[in-house]
């Protein structure tokens, strides 16, 4: 398959594996973050951590745009999913991040009229067929889904679909990594830069972090060569004293993004002066709601929503695994209390997660080094 | 809802679909300009109607990366 084959060849993986072996400087451990879910996904999926020399590690970000959803969140999507003649519509994932009192699925099982939609115009069309009933579409995501629900948002006003209306959680990748950056839990050494979200941002918003905290980023690809192509740039930042922003995702990153979407994110949305993040707090500028102009497509103004601060269960350490600080498996809970299919965690809940990833993946590769 | 083949719907295949933050191949199967949608394929052959706006015009037969039902990057040689 074009755009995928070219990018798993183990010839090639081998070769990359060598290049790095050979960029390395022994006695010095490398940490690199790798930013977004995807990533640590093929990661684990493809076994890429196990091409790296010992002495570079890969450290997990915080760019599950599940993970990242703070369990009042939660409560407030479950409180409007009760609204009488409300129909709840949310990804797939998304059902099933527990909140303080159960998950969405729980609240479906309990009767509210919860429906799961591969995107946002999906729920818009069940707004259509439904015009007696109010359609709420729990949004969430970075900017690579921001877009898609701001088109939607401008589609329900064109089309005049009154009963539609949006719960917006998106968030920004840019503020987390700069809480990170200026973290003193945590020592990095360089940054896997999120493909597509830069398909959206492009480039120059990680331009900071080498210019302001001197370190390097190669934005990447999701394939396996992509990820060992990305360390290996990153490794020869290093070890030739350079440190800029590089673009490995040439086939699908343009430098300047995509402007169109970036044009049609800042017309249906502006900044929230802060927003929670598990496990990170509160970060300001870095969520999104929907601006003035599109005030009236607001499920949150049009019900209200509780808006209630919920602590994280204090055996889940989510918030330390996002923060890269922890393993997954060295969470108290990990694989025993909380698993996929009874997740305590976010991170455990979304296939981008750590702790998902690492569980579906990971944990066998482990248990054979134990062994 | 769009229809997806079954054995799509599953984490840990090759895209977790139920994640909508999640780039996902597909191919231009028919577009309808007037309202900026098109009928488009993955690898798989499932068949899901995506937005065009932020990478307009397409023509049929064309590859695009598809976030949450909306495309955000026409896949090209250029830069392989």
């Amino acid at each position: 398959m074009r755009f995928v084959d070219e990018y798993r060849d183990p010839d090639l993986g081998r070769a990359l594996a060598g290049e790095i072996l050979s960029l390395v400087e022994p006695g010095r451990h490398y940490k690199l973050m790798e930013v977004c879910g995807g990533h640590t996904h093929s990661i684990y999926k493809y076994g890429v951590d196990d091409l790296l020399p010992g002495n570079v590690e890969l450290v997990h970000g915080p760019g599950c745009p599940v993970c990242v959803i703070p369990m009042g969140r939660v409560d407030d999507g479950i409180a409007l999913a009760h609204e009488p003649g409300v129909i709840f519509t949310c990804f797939g994932d998304m059902m099933r991040v527990p909140g303080s009192d159960g998950s969405l699925l729980d609240a479906k099982a309990r009767g509210a009229d919860i429906r799961m939609v591969y995107s946002p115009l999906d729920a818009l069309r069940i707004a259509k067929q439904n015009p007696d009933r109010e359609v709420v579409f729990f949004a969430i995501g970075f900017e690579t889904t921001a877009p898609s629900t701001a088109l939607t948002l401008k589609r329900a006003r064109a089309e005049r679909v009154e009963n539609f209306s949006c719960m917006c959680s998106h968030v920004t990748i840019v503020p987390p990594l700069r809480a990170l950056l200026e973290s003193p839990d945590l020592r990095l050494d360089g940054f896997i830069g999120p493909g597509h979200v830069s398909t959206v941002v492009g480039a120059r918003p990680f331009e900071f972090i080498p210019a302001d905290y001197g370190k390097p980023v190669v934005i990447a690809g999701f394939e396996p060569l992509d990820i060992l192509q990305a360390v290996a740039m990153i490794l020869a930042q290093l070890s030739q004293d350079r440190c800029e922003v590089e673009n490995q995702y040439k086939r699908v990153v343009p430098y300047e993004g995509n402007l169109r979407a970036l044009e049609v994110m800042a017309e249906v949305f502006e900044l929230r002066p802060h927003f929670e993040w598990r496990g990170l707090g509160f970060i300001s500028h870095s969520g999104l709601r929907l601006s003035e102009a599109y005030a009236d497509l607001d499920a949150e103004r049009r019900f209200g929503v509780p808006g209630v601060r919920v602590a994280d269960p204090k055996a889940c350490q989510c918030g330390e695994v996002l923060k890269g600080v922890i393993k997954p498996w060295e969470c108290k809970v990990f694989g025993t209390a909380c698993t996929p299919e009874r997740p305590i965690g976010t991170c455990m809940v979304s296939s981008e997660g750590a702790c998902a990833a690492y569980y579906n993946f990971g944990r066998f590769a482990r248990e054979r080094e134990v062994v | 809802m769009t229809a997806r083949e079954p054995g799509e719907l599953e984490c840990g295949s090759r895209h977790c679909i139920t994640c909508g933050d999640d780039g996902v191949p597909m191919t231009v199967l028919k577009v309808d300009h007037a309202r900026e949608l098109a009928l488009c394929a993955e690898q798989s052959g499932a068949r899901s109607t995506v937005e065009l706006a932020l990478v307009a015009p397409v023509a049929r037969g064309d590859r695009l990366l598809v976030h949450a039902g909306t495309a955000i990057a026409a896949l090209t040689e250029a830069g392989t």
